[in-house]
């Protein structure tokens, strides 16, 4: 980090913003972690828990702003310090986002367990593992503004994207082979999207974890693997189906 | 700051140098307070210099007239080019200098004397004029310097009289009342409240769309939103020169994000 401000309780502020985040980064990865636990287990008093536990993110998330625009307002922030700011506020709403689909993964996960398990649902706690990965590296980037560890963050998301274009795939096919259950597998294709949308997130936070250490954009197309939106059913299978 | 009444490709031409410093130096009698300094001043641009107190700005803008020879012992070396003529050299009439690069303090100096002749009297030194023409002159400086409104009633009234900030303005308009093509700002608003700062520093904004203006100014808020271009000088050097934007935003040089992010110990 840079030297110290003349100014010592300007230091203090900007690091409260830095804890902010950090500990807005450690609730992502446990509400997701519970989340994916309480489909795994398939307990919906620990879901509900996450449900409710969202709040604490919430709360954390306007602490920041209020004191982001109090540090704009009051000590005029120029460079790095700017970016500091504008960064943390990016970063927030990013971190937030990540909670509020973990908090719907566990929603989701309740209906889940009042129905005959399904197989492709093992699938979940794999893709879970892989962004609980990426969050935990991207906050560490962010804690030591580590600009190269944020881009290896970056790239990695392209194995999330991969599993759940597979996932995606895999459910399809059960969907056609039993049509009964797919309200199920409607479930757990959104469970799968959002943990795939988590990892996105995690990409947002590299991205601006790199402006804020450079101060320049990182703006090299990302690579992208999720090609789930483009898939159709193959007229085949569907005939078969029928 | 775009004006209707004036050609919007004009004011979005690529700039070129009024003036030009090449490793310009300057002593106060032994003591050697800017070292080879090379930069440009473009014309229709404000640009600021910034640093810590004692690190030469001020120098630099005081060399920019030659004002510094009203004090002995103090000599530059190096070249200062004014539309390609070096202005360091011998034999320059000082007079037509200052006439062409006019130039304000800190703190206002009306003249003792009325706001109508602390306007005329510079006129008076280069031009000859018909009462009628010099009112018209006296006139259009003070509504360039945006005073007229508040002065126009009371024009034989002392200079000394007015608010400082009206004084500060009223000393801008008899900068610009003998048409210089360079006006030179030493922390013009450093000694006003924030409205008349404000004031000066729309002026600013105003008053570039013809002139090339320096200005020294402590204020980094000020330098970042009224100069489109920034000189950092530390202890003597010109650290870093760029747009405004860059310096502000992200700076290259190490020195120059510590100082205006406020880490300089």
């Amino acid at each position: 980090m840079a030297a110290e401000h003349i100014i010592k309780s300007y230091d203090d502020e900007l690091a409260r913003l830095s804890n902010i985040i950090v500990e807005m980064g450690g609730l992502a990865e446990s509400q997701l972690k519970a989340a994916v636990e309480a489909v795994a287990t398939r307990d919906s008093v620990l879901a509900a828990r996450v449900v409710s536990d969202d709040d604490k993110v919430d709360r954390l998330e306007r602490d920041l702003d209020n004191l982001a625009v109090r540090l704009l307002a009051l000590r005029q922030p120029m460079a790095r310090d700017l970016r500091e700011i504008v960064a943390a506020l990016k970063i927030a709403s990013d971190l937030e986002r990540m909670c509020d689909y973990a908090a719907n993964v566990a929603k989701r996960s309740i209906p889940l367990s009042q129905l005959p398990p399904i197989p492709p649902v093992h699938a979940l706690p794999r893709m879970a593992q892989l962004a609980l990965l990426l969050i935990g590296d991207v906050i560490a980037a962010y804690a030591a503004r580590d600009a190269d560890k944020a881009i290896a963050v970056w790239t990695r998301d392209e194995e999330l994207d991969e599993m759940y274009s597979s996932l995606f795939r895999e459910v399809l096919t059960y969907m056609m082979e039993e049509p009964r259950n797919i309200g199920v597998y409607t479930h757990l294709l959104f469970m799968a999207k959002n943990i795939e949308r988590i990892g996105d997130h995690a990409t947002n936070i590299a991205e601006n974890l790199y402006y804020l250490v450079h101060g320049t954009p990182l703006d090299e197309a990302r690579p992208k693997r999720d090609n789930s939106s483009l898939e159709v059913v193959p007229p085949g299978l569907a005939r078969d189906a029928r | 700051m775009t004006r209707p009444d004036i050609d919007p490709a004009r004011q979005m031409a690529a700039p070129r140098a009024k003036i030009e410093t090449r490793n310009l130096g300057f002593f106060y009698g032994t003591f050697q307070a800017l070292r080879d300094i090379s930069l440009p001043l473009y014309d229709r641009r404000v640009t600021a210099f910034i640093g810590p107190s004692g690190c030469g700005k001020s120098t630099l803008l005081r060399t920019l007239n030659r004002i510094y020879e009203l004090y002995p012992g103090q000599r530059a070396s190096g070249e200062v080019l004014l539309d390609g003529e070096n202005i360091l050299a011998p034999g320059l009439d000082l007079n037509l200098l200052r006439a062409k690069i006019g130039m304000v303090f800190q703190k206002p100096t009306p003249f003792p004397m009325s706001v109508y002749d602390n306007i005329a009297f510079g006129i008076r030194l280069y031009q000859r004029l018909p009462k009628s023409e010099l009112d018209g002159r006296v006139e259009q400086a003070l509504r360039r310097a945006a005073l007229w409104d508040e002065v126009k009633g009371k024009l034989r009234a002392g200079g000394l009289g007015l608010s400082g900030g009206q004084q500060q303005r009223l000393c801008i308009a008899r900068a610009i009342a003998v048409e210089p093509e360079v006006l030179l700002l030493d922390e013009p608003a450093s000694a006003l409240d924030p409205i008349s700062t404000q004031r000066i520093e729309e002026l600013i904004a105003e008053l570039k769309v013809d002139y090339c203006i320096a200005m020294v100014t402590h204020n980094m808020q000020q330098a970042a939103r009224s100069s489109d271009y920034t000189a950092f000088l530390y202890l003597g050097e010109l650290i870093e020169f760029d747009e405004t934007e860059h310096i502000f935003t992200h700076p290259k040089e190490r020195r120059t994000e510590d100082y205006i992010t406020g880490r300089f110990g």
